[in-house]
């Protein structure tokens, strides 16, 4: 292997390569965080305290390191969890290059299955109960999957439109069930609460010299972290992640290779789905410890999980860092709405925002290469003198 | 006064300079071909005066006059038209659609079909270019499509006409044809650029040559001043070796054997109509043909890629007739596909995971479905060095390679795996010559070491220098088949149009008329 | 009981229905004829939806406000034309961008404007219908006329126009020099190029062409269908419209057709939940209909079904 001049133009595109991978996503919040200023300063609204409230919303007050930080944190931390969650289950759709938007149908379904199940396993220990609850979220979340992944193989009807299908069904279903079977008694459009025992504990218990408060955040969060570094092992190291990225690049090649475009299709989607069902299974365990009717909700987790996929490029590892930040967006909004009087929707647009930028990545390169063309001009000046 | 005149063309690339100081020079009533290898920098050229690229230096002029050509329109308004070597046809619409688009007769944004239509008609009357222009172009045969682009040129005003390649999909019956339409049109008063890289065309239709490598003018001769050798060492820049230097196959036992195999192509034709074949250990069997005749569904059937009718394959007396790739693979069956970045090699995958596309699944290389990544690395040193592809690292992505290095990179991959079958569908497309040599030589050393070799190619040229046997294929059949010596180009051809059904009467028949074929 | 479910206003009511999902799949059909997809069609009716009654309630002129509508609509579609031609970004990302961005824009304006989340003020009054004809006396004659006036006289002027635009879109299609080039540059967007016919300009015009019309859909639901915005209150039609243009073969008429099979179901699953006491079955089963009927749609039929084979490719010159 002679170093020619070819390999050491490789080796340079290689290099400006990873410089955008780690640029691109950085700018994109940056610039979607001014955009999102600015619409609040159009709304009369005033954007410096905006984002201070929402700052001190997701990490407490920067002044005093106290308890309200452990809260703030917690919040934050809690929020992040499903994100993580649905994040991982979108990411891993699209390393197969498939588009899981309908992912909010499957986390709907996994914690409806948690929900059944929390409530018809109440008698067994938690170190038994949970690891089925889980499992059974899990399988709830494949099996909304399953349909448009079959479709998908079967006769390419595209699962953007069939996802999302399931989606609107899956929400109905979920509304009948906890308007009906799974109907608390006293309250209308929730189901009855859990017990104890198979609620996910809060990280106050198990560290409490070190959190000396109760937080919000549970061991879901433990369990996504670990979850992502097996996605991530998965992904480089078994034959199934080798199948799933190159279906995802180059279909006509990897069946070339002897994989099974159709199988690899079936088995990514329902993974994915899977990984939404644990995203729902966590809220109802750790956060809700029930499940409510979700029909007047706009937008839920599944949708953030693309902003979250997108932000990290796909990657499991940087998938939990994309959901703190989404986390800790949604833990501050509540706090810019009070304190600010900004309607906390001005989230979802950053959230939007922060997706064009990240897919308009074109945008970014052409800021880059100007800066740099910039520098370069700067140093040939310099050079001269 | 030339019509068409190009002065000291730049156009750089990132990392290459594709065009550098060109000139050129073009007459009225000339054929001038642009000689050259497959990346010297012709088809640049003419993208450049055909306004598909922006030229970073130089000057384009007209008749004389200095001209700008931003667009394809600026160009066609200058009277410049150009066959590309891939087609510009949108194939769900019409001749008639095909040809006005762009140029539509029509009156408040209505089109004048009926115009158009008798406007199609006159030209293609007048120019003996003839032509349904109801058909649809996806049901026209590769030949007819070109008629197609040349009377688009001709409905444009087309005073010039760049033809890019245009020889590269046709028979050499139907290239006969084309040059006497050539003809036809500088009769007529039209001036035509010529770009090939095929020396006997030159020779035979070329008025002047203009021959370019690396993105210079290196040359300039007529026909009668030089011979297919003078003109080969211009072009390439050294003595070329035109036959490939072989020692006698020793063909042994059956390897491969296809038996009245048929196969239904996309639209649930039969493209296959009944092959049979059989290929040894030790000898090298070649298929020809123009695309389209059942050849890509030959090598996608004997793969596992597509599901045969009826008909059965068989290796080493093993059945693979409905075999899934992966075992076909498993049976030792090698793949190098026609097209490598189709189907090849995954892009964004570095080399050592290429390299283990296809065996990736089992020992060595993974068990219990978990990848062994320190095997993986040390066998893909070994390949990289052993096939000498230019790279720092096996941990480059195959994208960032040249194509010479990626089909080396795919070589390394089938022959590395020590099948018993290898399968080389168009191994040298968009090669330069050191990397066909490579490939070449390669593909003998398979041979030679007891392998057996079907061989499937658009260049007559690399079936006849490379196969033991070669088989011509027409229209989802084995037309004929010719033992290494016995053949040559002129009687491939023959059969490749169908053999006694000459290409001249094929223009007006309905393309999928097989009957006559057989009729030798 | 079958004549009480079988009545003309259940057919109206259809038509009604797939009024908004045919305007977005005719906008979708020329969208990705051009070789755009343009799965921002939710988001894009939604905003229509939201500044119809934003601008109208402002104004107290509803026609402003379909005209609003029409604007918010070609405002997001030239965000989504700017992403996919332009920035050559993948057009799947941008529309789910978008359409994020419409719910979150359409939520924070309300609430700065009318001060609570959920839904806004109602506007005072709805289009009315066109044609406003006296009943007849009884007898047969009555009865025939009832069937006539409720089918084919009974609607706003959006459903008229949706099937105005339906009959012209498909006859432009196939007869102007617009549709003949609309038609090659999602087949083939180089060949169209070669042939002086501006790709990137085209593309524009059709995305905006979607836009318009998505934005008029949301005029529909909203000023002539509803009376007030709420939140996401498209609920997935958007991507019903673009399966609609699947069944419809990526053509205009095939597009209304298949919009009509969807509102029909939509006209079943409302009258069936007036009916809820006779059928017994719980009223989510019904709201799910739509959704179930377009899978079923797509299995049966995809397989059959190919698109412009340029759709969701950025044209890039060399």
């Amino acid at each position: 292997m002679s170093e020619t001049h070819e390999a050491s133009v490789i080796r340079e595109r290689m290099w400006m390569k990873a410089l955008r991978t780690a640029g691109v996503p950085l700018l994109s919040v940056v610039l979607a965080m001014a955009i999102g200023s600015i619409i609040i300063a159009a709304s009369g609204k005033d954007p410096v305290a905006a984002f201070g409230a929402l700052l001190t919303g997701a990490f407490g007050t920067p002044e005093k390191w106290a308890i309200g930080n452990f809260k703030a944190i917690g919040d934050t931390i809690s929020r992040a969890t499903p994100l993580i969650f649905a994040g991982l289950a979108v990411a891993f759709g699209f390393r197969a290059n498939l588009f899981n938007i309908g992912a909010n149908g499957q986390l709907l379904l996994g914690s409806i299955a948690a929900a059944g199940l929390g409530l018809a396993l109440a008698g067994l220990p938690s170190l038994i109960a949970v690891p089925l609850i889980l499992i059974g979220a899990a399988l709830a979340g494949a099996s909304w999957a399953f349909i448009p992944a079959i479709l998908k193989a079967k006769v390419g009807a595209h699962e953007v439109i069939t996802t999302m299908m399931f989606s609107w069904i899956g929400l109905y279903l979920t509304s009948w069930i906890i308007a009906g079977p799974l109907a608390d008694k006293t309250v209308s459009s929730q189901t009855p609460m859990l017990p104890e025992q198979v609620w996910l504990p809060t990280l106050d218990k198990f560290l409490p010299a070190l959190l000396r408060v109760p937080v919000r955040a549970h061991l879901g969060f433990v369990i996504a972290v670990a979850l992502a570094f097996l996605v991530w092992w998965i992904l480089k190291r078994t034959t199934l992640g080798y199948s799933v990225r190159a279906v995802g690049y180059n279909p006509l090649a990897a069946q070339n290779g002897g994989i099974s475009i159709g199988i690899t299709t079936v088995y990514a989607l329902c993974i994915s789905g899977a990984l939404a069902g644990l995203a729902g299974a966590s809220e109802v365990l750790g956060v809700q410890h029930r499940m409510f009717d979700e029909v007047s909700a706009g937008s839920g987790f599944g949708f953030t999980g693309i902003a979250v996929a997108l932000l990290a490029k796909n990657h499991p590892i940087a998938v939990i860092f994309a959901a703190i930040l989404f986390g800790a967006l949604s833990a501050g909004s509540s706090m810019m709405q009070l304190v600010a009087n900004v309607p906390d929707k001005i989230v979802t647009i950053i959230q939007a925002l922060i997706i064009f930028f990240v897919g308009a990545e074109t945008i970014i390169n052409w800021l880059i290469k100007r800066r740099q063309k910039l520098a370069l001009e700067q140093k040939g000046a310099t050079d001269v003198e | 006064m030339p019509v068409l005149e190009l002065r000291e063309i730049t156009k750089v690339f990132p990392g290459v300079r594709a065009n550098d100081r060109v000139s050129f020079a073009l007459e009225r009533g000339e054929i001038v071909a642009l000689l050259g290898e497959n990346g010297a920098g012709k088809s640049t050229l003419m993208n450049v005066v055909y306004g598909l690229l922006g030229p970073d230096g130089g000057e384009v002029l007209v008749d004389g006059k200095p001209v700008r050509i931003r667009t394809p329109r600026d160009a066609i308004d200058l009277g410049i038209g150009m066959v590309h070597q891939h087609f510009m046809l949108v194939e769900p619409l019409t001749v008639t659609e095909n040809i006005i688009l762009g140029h539509e007769p029509s009156r408040f944004g209505v089109i004048d079909f009926a115009t158009a239509r008798a406007k199609v008609s006159e030209l293609s009357a007048r120019y003996g270019l003839k032509v349904d222009p109801d058909a649809r172009v996806a049901d026209l045969s590769v030949g007819m499509q070109q008629r197609v682009e040349i009377l688009k040129a001709l409905y444009q005003g087309a005073r010039i006409l760049i033809l890019d390649e245009p020889t590269a999909v046709l028979t050499p019956q139907e290239v006969r044809e084309l040059f006497a339409v050539v003809r036809t049109l500088v009769a007529e008063g039209l001036s035509v650029v010529l770009i090939t890289h095929k020396l006997d065309e030159v020779m035979g239709v070329a008025d002047r040559v203009v021959v370019m490598r690396d993105g210079r003018v290196v040359g300039e001769t007529t026909p009668g001043q030089t011979d297919q050798v003078g003109l080969a060492r211009m072009m390439v820049g050294r003595d070329v070796v035109f036959r490939v230097e072989k020692a006698p196959a020793k063909p042994a036992e059956a390897v491969l054997e296809v038996r009245d195999l048929v196969v239904l192509d996309e639209r649930k034709l039969d493209a296959l109509k009944g092959v049979s074949l059989t290929v040894r250990a030790g000898e090298v069997v070649g298929i020809a043909g123009v695309d389209g005749n059942g050849q890509r569904e030959l090598v996608e059937a004997i793969v596992g890629l597509r599901r045969p009718k009826s008909g059965s394959i068989s290796l080493r007396d093993k059945d693979i007739t409905h075999a899934s790739p992966h075992a076909t693979i498993e049976a030792g069956v090698s793949h190098v596909p026609e097209d490598r970045h189709r189907r090849g090699l995954v892009l964004e995958f570095d080399l050592a995971e290429n390299l283990v596309l296809g065996d990736q699944a089992g020992p060595p290389y993974a068990s219990g479905g978990v990848m062994h990544t320190k095997v993986i690395d040390e066998t893909a040193r070994t390949r990289v060095a052993d096939y000498d592809v230019r790279t720092p690292s096996i941990r480059v992505l195959a994208g960032a390679l040249s194509g010479g290095n990626q089909q080396k990179l795919v070589l390394a991959r089938e022959l590395g795996r020590n099948p018993d079958l290898l399968i080389a569908a168009q191994p040298t497309r968009g090669l330069d010559v050191g990397a066909i040599e490579f490939v070449h030589k390669r593909i003998l050393a398979e041979r030679d070491s007891g392998k057996a070799v079907l061989l499937v190619s658009m260049e007559l040229e690399e079936i006849m220098s490379l196969s033991d046997r070669i088989l011509v294929m027409y229209e989802g059949k084995v037309a004929v088949e010719f033992s290494a010596g016995e053949a040559d180009a002129e009687r491939i051809g023959f059969f490749m149009t169908g053999g006694a059904k000459h290409s001249g009467s094929a223009a007006t028949a309905p393309k999928s008329s097989v009957a006559e074929a057989g009729a030798l | 009981m079958w004549s009480d479910f079988f009545t003309p206003d259940l057919f109206a009511s259809a038509i009604r229905m797939a009024t908004p999902l045919a305007l977005a799949a005719i906008g979708g059909t020329i969208c990705e004829r051009s070789g755009v997809v343009n799965i921002a069609l939710e988001g894009i009716m939604l905003v229509g939806a939201f500044f119809g009654v934003v601008v109208t309630l402002a104004t107290g002129n509803v026609w402003v406000g379909v005209l609003a509508a029409i604007l918010a609509g070609i405002l997001l579609s030239a965000i989504h034309a700017f992403a996919s031609v332009t920035l050559r970004m993948d057009q799947v990302v941008s529309g789910t961008a978008l359409n994020i961005l419409a719910l979150g824009l359409t939520g924070f304006v309300m609430e700065v404007i009318y001060g609570h989340p959920g839904a806004t003020n109602g506007i005072a009054h709805k289009i009315g219908p066109v044609f406003n004809f006296p009943a007849p006396g009884g007898g047969v004659l009555a009865t025939i006329w009832l069937w006539i006036d409720q089918v084919f006289l009974s609607y706003t002027p959006i459903v008229y126009i949706a099937i105005i635009v339906a009959i012209v879109a498909q006859w432009a299609m196939y007869k102007t020099r617009w549709g003949l080039r609309l038609r090659a540059l999602g087949e083939h967007p180089r060949a169209a190029d070669t042939v002086g016919v501006r790709v990137q300009a085209s593309r524009y015009v059709a995305v905006l062409i979607s836009g318009a019309l998505g934005g008029l859909a949301g005029a529909n639901l909203t000023l002539e269908q509803v009376g007030v915005f709420s939140d996401n209150m498209t609920s997935g039609r958007g991507f019903i419209a673009l399966a609609a243009n699947i069944f419809g073969r990526w053509t205009p008429m095939g597009s209304y057709l298949a919009s009509l099979l969807f509102g029909f179901a939509e006209a079943i699953e409302i009258r069936m939940q007036s009916f809820q006491d006779v059928i017994k079955i719980p009223v989510q089963f019904f709201l799910m209909l739509p959704y179930v009927l377009v899978v079923i749609v797509l299995a049966g039929f995809m397989g059959r079904a190919v698109g412009p084979a340029a759709v969701g490719k950025p044209y890039e010159k060399e």
